[in-house]
């Protein structure tokens, strides 16, 4: 038998992950369909964000989305009801999306002469947090009840995203939930990140947002292989 | 389960460098994880014997390599440990550094036959 020998990798576990994400960005670049990546905990509002989201915007363009979060199709069903073109993933037990799975849902929903693509990630603020979807754009969803402490819990999550969505700022009342204090320590994380405090139940604070699409729509950066 | 999908991940990586340099047997996988990754070394040990179950990697040891988290101040130019000095350099109290190590996650090398 052949002598025990040591081989060197150094292979990084998700260099094919990258590789894919960014096969899937420039195929959508191509296509002219714009991904963004939406990660929150489970209830922070995903998909009423996204609801608000297309009835503001169905108006000037094609909307889709990818839902993979829950195996029931109740969330693809609202989305369409508000104007999108939806598809339901079958997820069951994952935690995260990663660029293959994410591929398998731009197929299925098959996005030719669609403007505009959300992808429901999975409910879950650290995993997801890890994996390049090949959208152009991440985003994430922390909802007033879960507390201003978030990105002290869960840093690789605010670290990563582009912009930061707080929502149900409708209940603030109800909640010692310190908005300033949340910015700064977000921002100690994410120097650049655009934040967003709105309510997807009241539409409040809903603009600066659609806006903030609608500029990186138009040619807004993107974040070509973020690992 | 997050951990049982990278530890898959690994076993693909390896089935192929093992077939592409037609190595007989592996008897050990090495590991490069980070502080800072997202992986969690106790948990991937942890799943590793199931992920490996009624394959030909059933014997095969894991060995994880914990990298720790360093730092090296913009100000000072100090290396210090980012966690234990929680993203703070000890010696001028600057909160700005560049990362030098600790977001590994990669094989690191196989032994095998
Ligand atoms: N008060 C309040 N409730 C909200 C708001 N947005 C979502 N919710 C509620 O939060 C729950 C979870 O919302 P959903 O959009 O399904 O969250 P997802 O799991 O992240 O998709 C639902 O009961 C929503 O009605 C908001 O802005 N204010
Ligand atoms: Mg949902
Ligand atoms: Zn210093």
């Amino acid at each position: 038998m052949d002598e025990l020998k040591i081989f060197s990798i150094k292979k990084g576990i998700q260099e094919d992950n990258v590789k894919i994400a960014n096969i899937t960005r420039s195929e959508l670049k191509e296509k002219e369909v714009f991904m963004i990546n939406v990660m929150s905990s489970p209830g922070s509002g995903k998909t009423s964000t996204l609801v608000r989201t297309i009835e503001k915007l169905k108006g000037e363009m094609g909307i889709g989305v990818i839902e993979a979060d829950v195996d029931s199709d109740v969330d693809a069903r609202s989305v369409q009801n508000a104007g999108a073109k939806a598809v339901q993933m079958h997820t069951g037990g994952l935690c995260h999306l990663d660029a293959t799975m994410a591929k398998a849902g731009i197929d299925a929903l098959e996005v030719d002469g669609l403007d505009l693509v959300f992808l429901e990630n999975i409910g879950n603020l650290i995993c997801t947090a890890g994996y390049d979807t090949g959208a152009m754009k991440d985003i994430a969803i922390l909802s007033v009840p879960e507390g201003d402490d978030k990105p002290l819990k869960y840093p690789m999550m605010f670290e990563r995203v582009d912009a930061l969505i707080i929502n149900k700022i409708d209940v603030m009342p109800y909640f010692d939930f310190n908005m300033t204090v949340l910015e700064e320590r977000v921002r100690k994380l994410n120097k650049d990140i655009k934040i967003f405090p709105l309510s997807a139940k009241t539409g409040e604070g809903m603009d600066a947002w659609i806006d903030w699409i609608k500029t990186e729509m138009k040619g807004g950066k993107s974040n070509e292989s973020n690992a | 389960m997050h951990e049982l999908g990278i530890v898959y991940e690994v076993i693909k990586i390896v089935d192929q460098f093992v077939v592409e340099n037609q190595l007989l047997k592996v008897e050990k996988i090495v590991l490069e994880i980070g502080e800072l990754s997202q992986a969690i070394p106790r948990f991937i040990e942890e799943c590793f014997p199931a992920a490996v179950a009624d394959t030909p990697y059933e014997t095969t040891a894991l060995e994880i390599v914990s990298v720790p988290a360093v730092a090296v101040c913009k100000s000072c130019h100090n290396e210090y440990g980012l966690i234990e000095h929680r993203k703070i350099c000890p010696s001028c109290l600057s909160e700005d550094f560049t990362l030098i190590s600790g977001r590994e996650f990669s094989i690191k090398e196989i032994a095998a036959y």
